[in-house]
């Protein structure tokens, strides 16, 4: 069957429904093409939705600044609660020898223009009893928040579908035909579509859709382990509460693949997010198993091992369910992809958000909305471009 | 929508029928782990147990479709509960 789209955006996360979502209200006609059969099916719908200002650095955190603000209206905007909630954030460390490296950070992140504050051990345990003895220090800011990711995934789509978009849900991209140095039709396992553009928001699977068009992706899936508890009473200050380590293990490669701690080489470094409803999810991990989303039970008890460090009381709670999901990693320089290219020139990337596509999503839906109608968007997005990889030799 | 069903569907997380029937006709809903992520049923302590089925036969009937026809949730460890200071013990080698 033959379908006609201004844009075909491949995959339906929580990136691909942004991207719909801000194209939509643009009055573009869309068609969105998911392989599996719903929304959140890869990382979207595997992960904490948490959003901490504080973990980012430039040229990132511009976007997540802006992402933020995105987030703090977008109930009210997509007349669907996405729970959102301003919890703010809490680094923390159980480790002597990072004191200063946390000082360096308050120092860095004013300087950024971010309120931060240091708190020493006693009165973090003063004003949240559940830290254990282990903190020595911690740096809190208020800007972070909490999301329902899948609320946010299916509340853009939500809006998209009402805005005309179409969803094609188990359906495959095949091929994507060009002509020149323009694609002409995208064909999947059921139909042909032909377009005017192609956004790939495929995360983790990005670099096969790339090989369609004969294109290196520098993306690999980076999986990530977490684990969720029963219901315990809320904390009374910090809901969010961050691993020191994780501002390191997260973002820098070359010291998780130095290091000989075998808790880091698999990316083991906390992040704590006390829902609402009670429950805590405990994350996280990055490592590199092909596309293998399964949990491992070595993983799983470096996790656990680690959050008792931190929050020993909750040794005694419940963990019911665990899980494991894949995140768009970019290998050469840990930066998102937010980018048109020169040939095919109708075709958008916009992958490589690693562990942070839930605190990016606003802003990559706004911003490649702009590339594609506008061709100029409100934020620089230069230090996300394709053309950045000229300098390496990918193949 | 007719008359408000108010029956229980997940005993763990306190979510009703109605709740279950307003999401899956709200967006469209054909899976059970896309019911159980947009209203929390199937999230709680027995992980889906008693629900699950429920939901596979409110979804085949909002949809049309066969019970065998709907995917079911994907099912993940534990299979009960654990204490977290139990999973974070190391492995005793086993012979």
């Amino acid at each position: 069957m033959n379908k006609i789209a201004d844009v075909v955006v491949v995959g339906g996360g929580i990136i691909g429904c942004s991207v719909a979502y801000c194209l939509a209200k643009k009055g573009v006609k869309i068609i969105v093409v998911e392989k599996k059969e719903g929304l959140s099916f890869g990382a979207s719908g595997a992960n904490q939705g948490g959003c901490a200002l504080q973990i980012f650095e430039s040229p990132v955190l511009e976007l997540a600044r802006e992402s933020l603000k995105l987030y703090k209206n977008l109930s009210e905007e997509i007349g669907y609660d996405i729970e959102y909630e301003n919890v703010g954030s809490l680094v923390c460390s159980v480790d002597e020898k990072q004191f200063s490296d946390m000082e360096k950070h308050v120092q860095n992140k004013r300087r950024e223009g971010i309120n931060v504050r240091l708190i020493e051990g006693d009165e973090l345990r003063r004003l949240e009893p559940t830290l254990g003895k282990n903190v020595i220090v911690g740096v809190e800011e208020w800007h972070s928040c909490t999301v329902n990711p899948f609320k946010v995934n299916y509340g853009f789509a939500y809006v998209a579908k009402k805005l005309g978009t179409e969803f094609l849900f188990s359906t495959q991209v095949k091929k994507i035909e060009t002509d020149k140095d323009k694609i002409t039709f995208v064909i999947t396992d059921r139909e042909k579509i032909k377009t005017n553009f192609v956004v790939n928001c495929t995360g983790a699977w990005a670099s096969e859709i790339g090989k369609m068009l004969g294109l290196t992706l520098p993306i690999r899936a980076r999986r990530g382990q977490i684990i969720v508890t029963e219901p315990v009473p809320l904390n009374e200050r910090w809901r969010y509460i961050l691993d020191a380590d994780y501002l390191t293990t997260a973002f820098n490669l070359e010291a998780v693949e130095k290091s000989k701690d075998p808790r880091i080489k698999l990316g083991v470094a906390g992040s704590y997010i006390q829902e609402n409803s009670g429950n805590w999810t405990i994350g996280s991990s990055r490592d590199f198993a092909g596309y293998n989303s399964r949990i491992t039970m070595q993983t799983i008890r470096y996790i656990a091992k680690r959050v008792i460090r931190f929050m020993p009381k909750l040794k005694d709670i419940s963990c019911i369910r665990t899980f494991a999901g894949l995140r768009p990693f970019c290998y050469v320089d840990g930066l998102p992809i937010l980018s048109k290219i020169n040939n095919p020139q109708n075709f958008v990337i916009a992958t490589g958000h690693a562990g942070e596509g839930i605190s990016l999503a606003p802003i990559t839906g706004k911003l490649i909305s702009e590339l594609i109608t506008e061709s100029r968007t409100s934020l620089s997005i230069d230090a996300f471009s394709f053309s950045r990889f000229k300098k390496y030799n990918l193949n | 929508m007719g008359r408000k069903v108010n029956n229980t569907i997940c005993r763990c997380e306190e979510i009703t029928e109605q709740e279950t029937r307003d999401a899956i006709r709200k967006f469209n809903l054909r899976t059970v782990d896309e019911v159980k992520r947009l209203t929390r049923a199937g999230m709680g302590l027995c992980q889906g147990r008693t629900c699950g089925p429920l939901i596979e036969k409110i979804i085949s009937e909002e949809t049309n479709k066969k019970i065998s026809e709907i995917f079911p949730s994907n099912k993940r460890p534990p299979v009960r509960p654990i204490k977290i200071g139990l999973l974070a013990k190391e492995e005793k080698k086993e012979s």
